[in-house]
This record gives C-alpha cells, structure tokens and sequence, in this order.
C-alpha cells in the first residue's frame, strides 16, 4: 500500500481526468473534480511531511529497479513542488467555478487541467531524463490543448508562437537526451551524476550543460527565449491563465534546479555565469516589458518573466544558500502572482475590461478586493515583511556575498520597477476616478471569485511571516539536492 | 475532395476492411515479444477507417465506428490505467505485470496469456480513438461539414459557442447540413 | 555510416531550420515535421554502429544486437511528434479559417486590427 500513496499524485489526476471526460457535461463533475483537487492537495502534503529529513522515496515502475527500470523518486523539493502545483490547481479550479456557470464553460476546460497537472506532477516525480521529456510532452500537449479551447478569432493567432518555440524546445531537449545517453550510457538521474563526476571539468559536459541550459530556459521564459509567454498568456481564460503562470514556467525553473544541482557536477562555471548573467537580463527586460503594457494581464504576464529572472539568478549564484533562496522564492512565487491573475480575473468581471484606460473606481466599490491585491502587489515588488521581501533579500545577500556588483544592480532595479509596474495597476484599476462601463457590483459572482483570491492571499501571507518555518524546509531541501554522493548512493545501491 | 464516387474503390473497400482489421488484431496480439503489439495494430485499424473514408465518405466511416472517438480513448486509457494500477492493491509496485501458462485448452493448445494484453488493448483503443479523432475532424473539415458532429457538439462545446465553419462560411447553405443520429 | 548520418542529421537540421523561418504556413509545417524527423535520426544514432548486428528481437538466438533503448526512446518521440504535428495542422488550418491569410507576416502585422464586432 505504500506505493499506492507514492504513485497517487500521478494516478489519481490522471483518473480524475478520464472519468470527467467520459462524464461528458454531467453536473457532479464539478464535484468529482473538486474532491480530486483537494484530495491531491492532501497527498502532497502528506508527503511533504514524510520527505522532511529523510531520504527520498522511490518507486520503481514494474517492480525494477533504479539503474535499469523508470523510477519516480519524491525527495523534499519534489514533494513541495507537488504541494504548491495541487494548492494552484486547486485555487484555479474554485475560481472557475465561481466565474462561470457549469453549462457556459467548455466541458473539455476540467479534463485538460486534469491532464496538465499529471504532466507537471510526472515532471516533479521522474528521475530519468526521458520520462522527464515525457512528462514536458504530456504537459505541453494539454496546455497546447486548452490555450487555444476557448480562446476567440482574433486572439487564437497567439497561440502559434508557443506551439512553435515549445515544440523547437521539445526538439532540442530530445537531441539533449540523445547526446546524454551517447555520453553516459544511461538516462537515469543517479546515474548520470555518477558517471558525469569523471567527466568534470571537460568541455563535452560544459556543452551537454549549455544545451540543458537552453532548453529548460526556454521552458522557463528565461531571455532571450521568452517570445512564446507574454502574448500567449492573456489569451487564456482567467483561472486557467492563473494556473498557468503559477506552474508552467516553474517546471522549468524546477528542472534547471533538479539537473544543475543534482545531476550535473557542481564545478561548471561557465554554465553557471552565464546563467546568471541571463537572469538578470530576464528580469531587466520582463519589467520593462510589463510597465510597456496597458492591460492587467498583459503587465502580469511580463512580471512572471521577470521573477523567473530572481530564481534562475540564484541558481546561477548556486551555493547552498543561494539555492535556498531560490527554492523559498519558487514558494513564495507561485502563490503570490497565481493570486494576481486571479484578481485580474475579477477585474474583469467587476469592469467587463481589464484594459487600465477603461477600468477604475474600484477601492471604492470593493475595498476587500483592493487589500487583497495591494498586499499581494507589494509583495511581488518585495517590501518587508512579505513574503516576496525574504526571498529578494536572501539572493541579494549572496550576490554581495560573491561581490557581483551588476547583478545585484539589476535585481534592485527590477524591484524598484516592479514596485512601479504595480502601482500603474493600482493607479488605472482602483485609484482612477472613471470608469468607463462602471463598477458592475451587482454580478453575485465576483464574491466567491474574490474569496478565493482571499484564500490564496492569507496562505502568501503565511509564508512571509512564517518564513522563518518555510526558509527551514528550503534550506532542507536544498541540503538534500546538492548531496549528490548519498543520493547516488541511496538510488543505485540502497533503496527501490 | 469528392470522395465516395468509385465504384470499384468501393467494392474492394468494403472487403478489404474486414482483412485490415483481423490484420489489426493479429499484431495486437503477437506484440508481446515479437514486433507488433497496441500501438502498432491500432493504427492499422485506425487505417481502414481512412480507407472508409476515402471510399465511402466521412459520414458513413463515423457511422462503422458508431462510438464518439474521444470515448473510446478515454475507455482504452482507463483500461490501461486500471490494469497498471490492479497491482498496487495486493501490494505489488505500479505496471507490475503477471502472467500464466494455461496448458492442454481445448483446441487452442499451449496457450501463454498474461496481464500486458490488457495493457495493450487499452493501448489499441487509444490509439484507434486519438487517430480516429483526427482523421474524421481533418475528413469533416474538407467535406464542408462542421469539425463536431451534433451529438460531439453537445457534449464537447459549452452554450456560448458557435461552430467556427458557421462563422465563416459566406452564406450558411454552404454547410451541409446533418440529421441527428 | 556515423560520418554518413552526421551529415544527414545536419542537413536535416539546416532544411528544418530553413523551412520555420519561412512565411508561409505550409512550408512552417513541413520544417517543424523535418526538425522532428532530424532529432529521432540523432536518437537513432545514439545506439552506436549497426554493422553485423541484427535487431533487437530475441528469438532465442543469441546474435550480437543494437541497443534497443534508443529505439523505443523514438518510438515515444514519433508518437509524440505525430500528435503535436496533427495539432499544429488543426490549429494552422483554423488559424487560416479565422484570419484569412496563411502567411506568418502578414498574420502578425501590428497593422492589423481587431475587427470591430469582436470587441465586445
């Protein structure tokens, strides 16, 4: 029975996502759904707790093991990372609830975000390069799939750009597995680290490691790759676009995370630099793009870039603490601009347009909805004591720490513009006297829909004032992926 | 396209489905370890109802597979799944798989079965289904008709939407129109 | 043979390259169906010389065979590729029904307007 709970968060979406999509437009599947969601926010969970302090769990698929059968292994880190991919999943799923009546929405929407979660929840669990590969297909497909669902004429143009550089990214990944596997013979994790330790320091692995880089920063918007995002993201319906911007780029961040500090040797510092250096130009040119926009979802799309730019920056630091930092900040991230786009979504129930010339008067109509998104604003920018100003400090710190005067530069500014980015939000949607539609309170619906954005908010506050609980288990689980000798060891010789 | 207008096509069509498909199961069921297997048999079932199409049109193809193609994948996953999953509940890891050796059965001789040929029928519906999908949706699109039929329509699109060919067609008689099955 | 499909994957590749960066939507097509044909070619590389040996059927024999790993790691990417390439022509065909045009220029000129009536 044990490794029914392992194999949980995997099976039951994808259960979940074949019975609603046999059950066609029934009514209990929004119950079935919702259950499912938050079942799998309790498994996670569960397994969150099992994984603090002890070695990671493995499961070998058909009963073989490691270094010869597909493996799933849930260390801490994957196992907070499917926590915070069921608690979005989760938040998106309620939302869209509230938003729409069951018959309005397109009965695909809950199956296919069934289907994105196993591909990210797989992606999270997998210890082997091509599961991995399949696991980003699964995931791309679906999001492919409900991009363009419900998205109308004009905008569903949109979509191509991300098919198209999603699908070179596939490609490139697929040559990457390939030269992996004529490197090391093998594509599990363990087993590459093993042998990649006799190749260090040679220019083939700092090749393999460039190639990683590339196709995982493309997956995670990192520049210059990011033209698939920022167009494609407002296209999307409110929960679902939420959903993504919480999980989508992070898978990427979480496997540059899982193979620069785990697979890979330590001592690549052309990769590493370069990284970095990309970061800040990730973030530098994410906020520009988003003060750029004049529509709230077209600014927070260009913001999920710009943070991505923080995380891979403190991968790119890569220490322990500044790998910490990242993993605290990917927490704190996923909640924090997940919430945004939910209230952008009720945004644009409240004023029909989401567009800040034509929105406004909304701190007087709905103060709650203005604390909500203030605080979570304010917390994006990084100002004490939420929780987005630990993550900032603590990759600040290692930056003055390794003395790399630029880098820091550009993290300061990027909050600084952040900072501005959200205040133009502020300014055109609560503060602006004019409405042009006017503030349409008498829709019931925007109360549950605000509810959920309130949930979601008190948990981001949980976590920066509780950070010094949540800054514990990323430094635990940065401690469990840097000590490649014991999971080497635990993988090939110990456990399965 | 202007398909359905061979009458030799036809004839020979309605005939060589029948080989196609017991071909289609011949590999299925060989797969396990010799070449063959799901994927491989489902396509080539999936390619006798191309032959349909082509030879009798999109409509009467859909009409031999009475069954929505969405479902069918859905049901061959759903197996697939379950038979990963049967294990995990004695105990055994996920997509363990078992086999037996029934010996002396009436007129099938020696006969080895195991649980990986439910696995892969599972497959075979998928792969029927996913291909059947998109077969029909692309035959639909260039015969002038809707991408959905009515009942997929129901089931597959919320109240708000409309059929993109509706829109688009410059007067709405250029779609055929279809009966309810 | 491993000079022979070095050159191939490559030219492939270039065709691949070539042909995405065109406008039109059906030779997009043809690259991304090229780009995916080259990295299974790549894959297929990575089970080392076949010479002498014979497929990975076993069949009681025990002749020297290629490593079958590679295979059924292309296996998976052509099943994937093919259901992303039969998305991409959906999407290329709708995208062509709505905008009128099957040119990746003209759909993204920013002179372009959104028609009036889709506004609301």
């Amino acid at each position: 029975m044990k490794d029914l709970v392992f194999a949980l968060p995997i099976l039951l979406p994808l259960l979940t996502a074949i019975v609603a999509l046999l059950a066609g437009r029934r009514r209990w599947r929004r119950w079935l759904i919702g259950l499912s969601a938050t079942a799998q926010l309790g498994v996670a969970l569960v397994l969150a707790h099992g994984a603090y302090g002890q070695p990671p769990q493995v499961l070998g698929l058909g009963g073989w093991a490691a270094p010869y059968g597909i493996v799933l292994v849930i260390d801490l880190l994957a196992a907070i990372m499917l926590a915070l991919g069921a608690l979005t999943a989760l938040a998106a799923i309620l939302f869209g609830y509230a938003e729409l009546p069951p018959e309005d929405e397109n009965p695909l929407r809950l199956p296919l975000i069934q289907f994105l979660v196993t591909g990210i929840n797989l992606a999270f669990c997998t210890a082997d390069l091509f599961n991995l590969f399949v696991a980003f297909e699964v995931m791309l497909i679906a999001s492919y799939a409900l991009l363009t669902l419900e998205a109308d004429d004009w905008d569903i143009k949109q979509a191509f750009p991300y098919l198209a550089l999603n699908l070179v990214g596939s490609t490139l990944f697929l040559v990457a597995a390939g030269l992996t596997y004529g490197m090391f013979g093998s594509l599990n994790f363990a087993q590459i680290a093993e042998r990649a330790d006799a190749l260090a320091g040679t220019p083939q692995l700092t090749l393999l490691a460039l190639l990683f880089l590339t196709v995982f920063g493309m997956k995670a918007g990192v520049f210059p790759l990011f033209y698939w995002l920022p167009n494609s993201y407002p296209i999307l319906p409110s929960p679902v676009a939420a959903l993504y911007a919480g999980m989508l780029t992070k898978v990427g961040v979480y496997v540059l995370l899982r193979i620069f500090g785990q697979v890979l040797p330590p001592d690549l510092s052309l990769p590493h630099l370069l990284m970095a250096w990309l970061a800040a130009a990730t973030m530098i040119f994410g906020v520009l793009g988003a003060v750029s926009r004049n529509f709230i979802r077209g600014i927070l799309s260009f913001h999920i870039l710009s943070q991505i730019g923080y995380m891979v920056l403190a991968i790119g630091l890569f220490t322990p603490y500044a790998l910490a930092a990242a993993i605290f900040y990917i927490i704190h991230h996923i909640v924090v601009k997940s919430t945004l786009f939910l209230v952008g979504g009720t945004v644009v129930v409240l004023n029909r347009t989401d567009d800040l010339e034509k929105t406004g008067r909304l701190w007087l109509a709905t103060p709650v909805l203005g604390v909500i998104f203030l605080l979570q604003a304010l917390s994006l920018a990084g100002i004490p004591p939420l929780s987005g100003f630990w993550g900032k400090y603590m990759i600040i710190v290692e930056g003055l720490r390794q003395q790399e005067w630029v880098l820091v530069f550009c993290a300061l500014l990027a909050g600084v513009l952040t900072l501005f980015s959200m205040l133009k939000i502020w300014n055109g949607a609560f503060w602006a006297a004019a409405a042009k539609e006017g503030v349409h309170t008498e829709e019931r619906r925007w109360r549950p829909m605000a509810a959920v954005a309130g949930g979601m908010t008190v948990i981001s506050l949980g976590i920066g004032f509780g950070a010094e609980f949540f800054l514990g288990v990323a430094h635990e689980a940065a401690r469990q992926l840097l000590d490649r000798p014991a999971y080497i060891e635990f993988l090939l010789r110990g456990g399965g | 396209m202007k398909t359905g207008d061979s009458y030799i096509f036809r004839a020979v069509g309605s005939f060589l489905f029948f080989v196609i498909n017991v071909f289609a199961v011949y590999l299925l069921l060989r797969g396990h370890n010799l070449p063959g297997g799901g994927f491989i048999g489902g396509l080539g079932s999936a390619l006798s109802l191309i032959m349909l199409s082509l030879a009798f049109g999109v409509r009467e193809a859909q009409k031999v597979l009475r069954v929505d193609p969405t479902r069918l994948a859905a049901i061959g996953l759903l197996l697939a799944v379950v038979t990963g999953m049967l294990p995990l509940v004695v105990g055994e890891p996920f997509l363990r798989h078992f086999h037996w050796k029934l010996e002396e059965l009436p007129l099938l001789g020696t006969l080895e079965v195991g649980t990986p040929l439910i696995f892969d029928i599972g497959i075979f519906l998928v792969v029927v289904g996913v291909t059947a999908k998109m077969i029909f949706v692309l035959f639909r699109s260039i015969s002038g008709l809707t991408a959905l039929n009515p009942s997929e329509w129901r089931r597959y699109a919320a109240d708000l939407e409309e059929p993109v060919e509706r829109e688009h067609s410059r007067s709405s008689s250029e779609l055929e129109t279809e009966d309810e099955p | 043979m491993m000079w022979e499909t070095a050159i191939l994957v490559g030219l492939m590749f270039g065709g691949a390259c070539f042909l995405i960066l065109q406008a039109s939507f059906v030779r997009i097509l043809f690259g991304f169906i090229l780009l995916s044909n080259a990295a299974n070619l790549f894959l297929l590389a990575m089970s080392g010389r076949p010479d002498g040996k014979s497929a990975p059927v076993l069949q009681g024999n025990s002749a020297p065979a290629v490593d079958p790993l590679p295979q059924a790691l292309i296996l998976t990417a052509i099943v994937i590729g093919f259901g992303v390439i039969a998305y991409m022509v959906i999407l290329l065909y709708r995208t062509f029904l709505d905008q009128g045009t099957a040119n990746a220029c003209e759909l993204f000129d920013p002179r372009r307007e959104r028609p009036k009536e889709d506004a609301s």
